[in-house]
């Protein structure tokens, strides 16, 4: 068994690749759900109610499908719509699209639990339309938003493994592909775990240290 | 005190026949008012009595059924002529005209104090930065808050987070000046503070509609004192005549119960 | 789509839900332990649990499915790929699940414990009558939450095979070249198992109050 690890270790470049991968589809997927979710969040706040409850039904449907078949209907889905796609940037589209409705989901639920007090006070100082929002609501929205944010990161890291399936060359594609080279099955996937684990610690760490920048903005 | 005379009859606010009802509840009924520049002008009167929701439909954060408000001479909330409702952009440009302070003071908890001050002037007014800056230092310093302009509000206090909304209000420039009940949610130690600020405001010729409990404040500083009631205006006239020798049997019931 | 591409569909959601169901059966009560020896601060065991439960979190179902159906045959153990996926939602669910029995255990009121202590009651006792028939209400509509997210997990284990649904789907796709309505299908059917779930998550919650991990 520890052989393995020697083995693993020889071709931990293989591994540091897959987690670069994995990093930068989690957090390019994660920004784009950010910024999309906040998107959408302002049409789930919408005083328009046909607006909000048929926006409202898109984001509960896609939080009903599973991730991997998302990941298939985008992967299948847009070459059939004419939009070809590498399997990296279908997997990061999918990532994106499915964790926008959950980021719309998050924020829309902080932004109603804020005063709105604040919100008025903008309004009567003479904000509206995007400015209002990115000056005054959403920094607000977001620095309540952190550890709920930072649950849905470590979601999307580990949603980034499914993305072997569609063979993106991401942590666990790696520790697959030496596994099967070498047949080292406990070691390559026992690091992979590992890396992951080391990966989704970092982000707790950040949350914390943001929440403490957040503690005196409240 | 000395009473400064009115200088001009330079009308600032223009409050015509305003009516307003929250489902069946009338709560403005035909209220006209008006406020001329450098005065300040007390609102009076039980609460319900509709005077919150008169200064509310001064900047259109309540839009009234009927009526109309100018502001020196320009309509508010709705285009000239009068049938077509301003759209938000034009109305946010009207709003940043005017100066408000909350009752519950409603500062923006992510912006320091100095930041709380210069943020609508710089990203609604678009003024230049160093300029405003160096104007809402000088603010902070005038009501004695300059060394906390780098702390957040929630490390304030009640009646430091109100001069910090009171300086907010005067970073904009405003032609007029609104108070909805500005000492209401303060510890009654803490109402001294914000009172002096607003006195000296008075003074320095700001053109202020104050909707208050403070009764010691509308005495001493206000150029005139109206009494509202079940939506309507029911008495008005300068502080000494209005605390002194009431002209109605409302008033006289009011001060009965409210001065001690 | 032919009928009988359909009922294939049909017969892989069945094996999802079956699989999905043991991992749950497992899983809950494995939870309870796990929690249970965090609870008791029992030494050892209980830093092992917390290990456990971080780690497991953070892991991947795809991941561990792979190092479960791989390395588990190196030990000189025979697996097959059901026993693989069920072993592996029932260990992720565990991690998540002890989460919500700790929440409950750690809200419980502790005079209750200090007035079945009075009267005698031994430690298992206390557990069996007086804390796990309200624990239990409490902790279910976390536990519910917790099923349909290992719902949503579940097509991990198709990364080893396991023919249910999201499988059955790519392999109709593959054979008839049409893999949009396969697909589309397939995901219909996950909405429907999935909002049969959120229905009993409301119901539970309607029923025992917003428990103590939901």
């Amino acid at each position: 068994m520890m052989h393995g690890f020697d083995v693993v270790w020889e071709h931990s470049d293989r591994l540091l690749w897959g987690v670069l991968n994995t990093i930068a589809l989690s957090i390019v997927g994660a920004v784009l759900a950010v910024v999309f979710g906040a998107l959408v969040a302002i049409l789930l706040m919408s005083p328009n109610r046909l607006l909000r409850l048929s926006v409202q039904g898109l984001v509960d449907l896609m939080r009903c499908v599973p991730f991997l078949m998302l990941v298939y209907l985008v992967y299948y889905g847009l070459p059939h719509l004419g939009i070809d796609f590498d399997n990296w940037t279908a997997g990061l589209a999918a990532l994106a699209l499915y964790n926008t409705a959950y980021m719309a989901e998050i924020l829309r639920g902080i932004w109603s639990g804020l005063p709105r007090e604040t919100f008025e006070a903008a309004t009567a100082f003479g904000y509206h339309g995007p400015r209002l929002y990115t000056r005054i609501v959403f920094p607000q929205v977001f620095l309540a938003a952190g550890p709920m944010l930072g649950n849905q990161l470590i979601q999307i890291i580990k949603d980034t493994a499914f993305l072997t399936i569609i063979a993106v060359p991401e942590l666990t594609q790696a520790a697959s592909g030496i596994q099967a080279q070498y047949f080292v099955p406990f070691a390559a996937f026992i690091a992979a775990i590992l890396i992951y684990w080391a990966l989704c610690a970092i982000v707790e760490g950040g949350v914390a240290l943001i929440e403490k920048v957040a503690e005196a903005r409240r | 005190m000395a009473k400064k005379p009115a200088e001009t009859s330079e009308t600032v606010l223009d409050i015509r026949g305003l009516t307003k009802s929250f489902g069946s509840n009338l709560v403005l009924d035909g209220v006209s008012l008006t406020v001329a520049k450098g005065r300040t002008v007390c609102v009076l009167g039980p609460s319900g009595s509709g005077k919150s929701t008169l200064l509310r439909c001064v900047n259109w954060l309540e839009k009234p059924d009927q009526g109309a408000v100018y502001l020196s001479g320009r309509r508010i909330g709705m285009r000239e002529g009068g049938s077509i409702p301003m759209s938000s952009s034009e109305l946010a440009r009207e709003r940043a005209r005017i100066g408000m302070v909350f009752q519950h003071f409603n500062l923006w908890p992510h912006l320091t104090v100095i930041q709380n001050l210069a943020e609508a002037p710089i990203h609604v007014q678009k003024r230049n930065r160093d300029e405003v800056m160096a104007e809402a230092a000088a603010l902070l310093d005038r009501v004695g808050l300059a060394a906390k302009k780098d702390d957040f509000p929630s490390r304030l206090s009640g009646g430091q987070k109100q001069r910090v909304g009171i300086a907010r209000a005067l970073a904009m420039k405003p032609e007029l000046l609104l108070f909805d009940e500005p000492t209401s949610a303060l510890d009654p130690e803490l109402v001294g503070e914000v009172v002096a600020v607003m006195k000296t405001l008075a003074e320095s010729g700001s053109t202020m509609l104050v909707v208050t409990h403070e009764m010691g404040f509308a005495r001493e500083t206000a150029d005139e004192v109206v009494l509202m009631d079940g939506g309507r205006i029911v008495e008005s006239g300068e502080p000494s005549a209005f605390f002194k020798k009431p002209k109605t049997e409302r008033a006289r019931q009011f001060l009965q119960r409210y001065v001690s | 789509m032919t009928a009988n591409a359909f009922l294939s569909l049909l017969q892989g959601a069945g094996v999802t839900l079956i699989i999905s169901l043991s991992g749950i059966a497992i899983g809950v009560p494995l939870g309870l332990v796990l929690a249970l020896v965090r609870w008791r601060r029992i030494p050892g065991l209980s830093q092992v649990a917390a290990v456990y439960v971080s780690l497991l979190r953070s892991t991947p179902a795809v991941t561990l499915c792979l190092l479960i159906f791989f390395a588990v045959p190196t030990l000189g153990i025979e697996i097959g790929a059901w026993s693989a996926g069920i072993m592996t939602l029932a260990f992720v669910t565990a991690a998540f699940n002890c989460e919500v029995w700790r929440a409950g255990l750690l809200n419980f009121p502790h005079e209750q414990v200090e007035a079945a202590r009075a009267f005698g009651m031994t430690p298992l006792l206390r557990l069996r009558r007086i804390i796990f028939p309200q624990l239990w209400r409490a902790a279910l509509p976390g536990l519910v939450n917790e099923a349909t997210l290992l719902i949503k997990a579940s097509p991990a284990i198709a990364v080893i095979g396991v023919a249910e649904i999201t499988r059955a789907a790519t392999r109709i796709g593959a054979q008839t070249y049409e893999p949009l309505p396969p697909m589309l299908t397939a995901t219909g059917i996950y909405v429907a198992i999935i909002l049969v779930f959120v229905g009993l998550q409301r119901l539970t919650e309607r029923r025992y109050g917003r428990g103590a991990g939901a």
